[in-house]
Formats: structure tokens, sequence, C-alpha cells
């Protein structure tokens, strides 16, 4: 029931969102529908965590284990996060003339968490991937909210791209189906039948369908190389959705492609899907890190530092057992916290600056010290160090890689030092020196950015202590990928 | 008798339906181009009808029955519509001529043949052999997208790449679950709704439907 709550709250705001024609009342509805969807999230997370089960909804079609509670967990945050500093934004970005986009805006945003939570929650694989193919639908509209011709090449090529990708998702996910079918003589394509058949399918075939399913939903998850359309979409979308794109989005990719990888590695033994997540992680490594280095977007600097979190991601899940695994898991975490963060930021930049030109943007510390100050230690979360979550769960991650890949932890470190010299140079421009003459003085969307705190609080928490129960419910989505 | 016939018939229609898509990469004129994509789904159709005959599924049957009529009549009207509203488009070179594109899709066929190699072999079902035929389809989908410069052609290549799999899933296992079939049509539906949108964007702001105009997002 809980489940079914939690999808139709945002379903609802959606097209209720749709109908409205007084700005305020869609902004409230927006906002209220956020946080309802944040408190029946947390709730659904609780209880599968604190109970250690899992729940089952409409005829096993729903169905949250603790790996779907870290996900809904993070899903609903950062979507009420988005949501409440959205306000701010878009009124700032949209008067009273263009409430047709804000209405858009509102109203798909609703569509996209919607989706985010149906590939989350659902057991069947087919409807997973139909939910995480819509969440490029629901999103292609937003990048090109501005309809410029930018955002228009941006939310084409993302259009195109990720539709080719996920349809070979899609094939993946036919094998995975014939596997189990022709292994057990049952149609059934949830996870848990799948799973519980794993032993009996196919190898050849279950190889075979990884490779689709790999580059179907890395595609999704902006792994290079099939990472061409994220920089030019997340650039260009709006702060908040640029926000959930690379702090969520990029995750669902990744959560579905962990869950094929649970299977896949009770046929073919971990090796198998190690190798290949190893491979894939460093180069969307060298890929970003090559790119961070002359990168003169801010906006497509932080782009492709997802490209590049993703990718320490995929080292984790690679270098495997219990600390890989658990590393990666946390740094899902920590990198959402933190990119979302620097996202919304650069909207409150992109307000003051009015571009996107790393070179044209000069004494953010002292044109708005409040948004200067926080982008720099987001940004310092994100190259990894401490006292941030992200070096814990970097730190993690390859010390797990030294002893079980020496040498490709070896490389992923060089990697990140170089990613960190680039966004250094970078950040350091953008900071420091003399804000442009006419530029006015002091922070915009003050208000707004409040929720932001959370974030902060959080990746200072993370940096500092490992609380209890994230390590408990950690260790029991470890356990349902069989770690 | 329809037992004997059967696995012949069922190669017969789905090298038809993916001969088409050869036919498209020839094919200049972006009407041709949409008539040949109702041809291929019309293939499919068919395709997916006999085999529901033959297995005995109704769902399959309706699944048949509903594809025909998306992909041969509600989406090629959606596209028509887009052809006529854009009015008649000079003709460009594409990326790659029609002789090379034509060898290469040959090439992409026989390398369905030796990627599908694994689920020929192990698949029961009488329609197996037909497989790596309906991965030929995805490719040169994926192809087509990925060498035509015009936004409507792509989305043709895109909507073959679809095609494919549909064909595919059928001949692997008599197609996905009624529920995910559904949703999937949905997608689909939407997509082209929304491709569509785009088309009229791209030739408003680049006065053409050429997507090489675009290029400005770089690095």
């Amino acid at each position: 029931m809980i489940l079914a709550t939690l999808l139709l709250i945002p379903a609802l705001a959606a097209g209720s969102i749709a109908l409205l024609r007084n700005r305020r009342l869609m902004e409230t509805v927006h906002a209220l529908a956020a946080l309802a969807t944040l408190g029946t999230g947390l709730t659904a997370a609780i209880r599968v965590w604190r109970g250690k089960t899992e729940i089952i909804a409409l005829d096993h079609l729903l169905r949250a284990d603790a790996l779907s509670a870290l996900m809904v967990t993070l899903v609903t945050l950062l979507g009420a996060i988005a949501a409440i500093y959205g306000l701010g934004y878009i009124r700032a970005e949209f008067d009273a003339e263009h409430t047709k986009q804000a209405r858009m805006f509102f109203s798909l945003s609703q569509v996209f968490i919607f989706t985010m939570l149906l590939a989350v929650t659902t057991d069947n694989l087919g409807v997973m991937w139909v939910a995480i193919e819509a969440t490029t639908l629901a999103t292609v509209f937003l990048v090109n909210l501005h309809n410029t011709q930018n955002s228009l090449e941006a939310a084409y090529k993302y259009l195109i791209l990720s539709s080719v990708g996920i349809a070979l998702a899609f094939i993946g996910t036919v094998l995975m189906y014939y596997a189990g079918s022709a292994g057990s003589g049952e149609i059934a394509v949830n996870w848990t039948s799948l799973h519980a058949a794993a032993s009996r399918l196919n190898p050849q075939v279950v190889r075979l369908a990884f490779v689709f399913i790999l580059v179907g939903y890395g595609t999704k998850a902006g792994l290079a190389p099939m990472h061409t359309w994220l920089p030019d979409a997340h650039s260009e979308a709006p702060a908040p959705i640029s926000a959930l794109m690379s702090g969520v989005l990029l995750n669902v990719g990744l959560y579905a492609l962990v869950r094929f990888k649970a299977v896949v590695d009770i046929t073919l033994g971990s090796g198998y899907s190690s190798r290949l997540l190893m491979g894939i992680g460093l180069l969307s490594l060298a890929v970003a890190s090559a790119f961070l280095l002359t990168q003169r977007n801010y906006k497509r600097m932080l782009a492709y530092s997802s490209v590049e979190h993703m990718g320490i991601i995929c080292l984790g899940l690679g270098f495997g057992g219990y600390w890989g695994v658990f590393g990666a898991l946390l740094h899902v975490i920590n990198h959402a916290l933190s990119k979302s963060l620097l996202f919304m930021l650069s909207g409150n930049i992109l307000l003051k600056y009015r571009t996107t030109d790393i070179r044209r943007v000069r004494g953010l510390l002292r044109a708005s010290p409040l948004t200067g100050g926080a982008f720099l230690a987001g940004t310092l979360a994100l190259m990894g160090l401490p006292p941030f979550g992200p070096f814990i769960s970097e730190f993690i991650i390859f010390r797990a890689g030294i002893e079980s890949n020496a040498w490709v932890a070896v490389i992923g470190i060089a990697l990140l030092v170089v990613v960190f010299a680039g966004m250094l140079a970078s950040v350091n421009q953008m900071l420091y020196g003399e804000p442009p003459d006419k530029l006015e003085r002091g922070d915009v969307l003050k208000w707004s950015m409040t929720p932001l705190a959370v974030n902060f609080v959080l990746l200072v928490a993370l940096g500092l202590t490992l609380p209890s129960a994230l390590t408990n419910a950690l260790k029991q989505a470890i356990a349902v990928l069989g770690g | 008798m329809f037992v004997e016939i059967f696995p012949k018939l069922v190669n017969l229609l789905a090298s038809l339906a993916v001969g088409t898509a050869f036919l498209l990469i020839a094919r200049r004129d972006l009407r041709g181009q949409v008539r040949l994509f109702a041809a291929q789904s019309f293939f499919v159709s068919i395709l997916a009808g006999v085999i529901a005959v033959f297995a005995r599924s109704a769902e399959l049957f309706a699944v048949a029955l509903g594809l025909a009529l998306l992909k041969v009549f509600i989406i090629p009207a959606i596209l028509n519509r887009a052809v006529s509203r854009i009015g008649l488009q000079r003709a460009v070179a594409p990326y790659l001529g029609a002789p090379a594109a034509l060898f290469v899709s040959g090439v992409l066929v026989a390398l369905a043949f030796y990627v599908m190699a694994p689920i020929t072999a192990s698949n029961p079902l009488p329609t197996a052999d037909a497989v790596p035929v309906a991965f030929a389809g995805v490719l040169i989908g994926a192809f087509i997208t990925v060498i035509r410069r015009r936004a409507l052609t792509q989305i043709l290549g895109f909507l073959m790449l679809e095609n494919g799999i549909f064909l595919l899933a059928l001949l692997a296992t008599y197609g996905v679950p009624f529920i995910v079939e559904i949703g999937v049509f949905l997608d689909v539906l939407v997509a082209v709704l929304i491709m569509e949108v785009f088309i009229y964007r791209i030739k408003e702001n680049f006065d053409s439907i050429e997507v090489g105009e675009m290029g400005r997002l770089k690095g």
C-alpha cells in the first residue's frame, strides 16, 4: 500500500499541476507533493531497513528491498531539496509571461520523480525498463526548457542517444528473460524469480545479455564511451533538473545495472562482470579527466565530473568484495549529495553572471560570498578532500582495490590526481579575482538556498562518522546484491 | 502442414522486414521512407499474428493487432503529418553514401549471425533460426540513426531498431509479457510525439532538419 501511495503522490501532483492556471497554486502543489513523497519514501525505507524485510504490493508488480530503499531515500530526499530550491529558481528565470514554462517545469519534474521511483520499486524487469526509458521522455523537454539553439541540440542528442542506448538494454532484458524461461520453463520477468533461477541459466546467453545490459543501462548511467549526451544535457537543463539528473538519474541507471549484476554473478561467478565494470570504470575516469583539464564551462565541468564519479563507483563494484561494494554504495550517496549541491549553486552563479563561461566568472567569493563559499566547499568535497563524505567512500573503494586489483587502483588514483588539478584550476579562476564592475554585490536566491544546508550537513556528517544505522542499511543492500 | 511450413514462413517474414531496412538506406525521399517503415511494421505484425496462431496465444494476437494499429497506421500518420508541415526538403548527401552503407549493412548481418550464435544454438523454439535476422534489423536501425543527417530519417532508424527488438523478443521467447509490451508501446508512441515536436523546433531554429547544422556543443 505504501509503495502505491509513494507512486501516486507525484503522479497526481503532475496531473493537477498541468491543469492549474495560478502560479502560486502550482508552486504550493509542487512543494507539498515533494515533501509528502519524501515523508512516504522515508517511512517505506525505514520500514524495510528496521524490519530487515521487503515490501511487496500490487501482486508482485511493486517490490522494495534494502537496495530499493536506498534509492527511494535518495530520489525523494534530493527531489524535495531540488523542488524547494526550484521554487525560487523558476521565479527568477520565468516571469509572469512565461507561466507556460513554469507549469511545464513543475509538472514534468513530478513525472520525472514518478518514473524514477517506479524504476527502483518494481520487481518486473520489463516495467523497470519502461520506467527508465520514461525518465528520458520526462526530462527531454526540461533540458529544452529555455528553447535556445544550444538546449535544443542538447535535448535532441539526449533523446536520440539515450533512446538507442536504452533499446540495447531491452535486448539484454529479453535475453535474460529468455535465459530464465528456457532454464526454468516458467515465464516470468520478475527480478526475484530470475535471481532464484540464476544458477540454472545458460551461461553463454547470460554473458551476451550482460554486455547489452552494460552498454544499455551504462548509457543512462553516463559511463564512457556512451556518455556523449551527458555533458550537453546536464549543462543545458535548468539547475534543479541538472541536480536531479546528475545526482539521482545516473544512479537509477547504475541501479538497473547492479540488479542484473547480482543475477549474472550467480550464473557466471563475479569475475566476468568485475572485469567489464573495472574496464568501463577506468575508461570513464580517463575520458572525464581529459575533458576536465581544459574545461571552460562550469556546468559542463560538473557534468564531466559526474562521468568521473560514475567511473569510480563502477571501479568499487568491480573491485567487489564486501568493502568494494560498500564503498561504491556509500559513494553513490556522497556523489549524489555533493553533485546536486553544486548543480543548484551553479544555478545561482548563472543567474548572477548570466554566463556559463568559467573565464567570465570572476571574484565569485566577493560577489556572492554565500554561493561562492558553498561552491568552494562542494568542490572540495567532490574532489575527495576531508572532512567531507566522498573522501571516506573513495578511500574505502581504493583500499579495496589495492587489495584485489592493485594496478587498476593505482591507475585510477593517478587519474583522480589529474581530475583534481583540472577542477582546482577551473574553480580557482571563478572564486578569486575582481568581480566585473557592473555586477551588484550579494547573493541571489538567498532563501532558496536554505534546503542546500541539508546536503552540506550530511556531507560533513558522512565525512566525520559512519552512523551504525547507515552501515546496517548498506549491509542489507549488499546482502541483496549477494555480497 | 502448418507446423512444417511455420519455420519457413517465419524466416521469410523476418527477412522481408529486415529487407525494408536495406531499401530505406537507398531511398532519398521522406514519404517513401515513411512508407517503408510502415511496410516493415506490417511484416512484423503479420509475423506476430502467425506466431500467435501457432502458439495459440490470445495475448500475443492482441499485441499483434496493437502493433499493426500503432506502427502501420498511427505512427506513419504522425510522421507524414510532420513531412507535410516541414515542406519539401533539399536532399543532402548523407555522412555515408548508399553503396557504402549497404555494404556495411551486409557486414552487420554477418555480425548479427555471429553474435547471436549462442541463442540459436540453445533455443528449442522453431522460430529460433530467425533470431539473428531480427538482431540484424536492430543493428541496421541503429546504423541508419548514426549515418543519416535528417532528423526524420534518424527517427525512422530508431523506429526500425524498435521493430527489430520486438522481432527479437518475439522469435526468442514468443514475446514479452503483456504488461511490458503495453508499456513499450506507450513509450514508443510518446517518444515519436516528442520527436515530432523536436523536428518542428529544429526546423524553426535552424531552418532545416539537418542535424548536422547543430554542432555547437563540444568539449
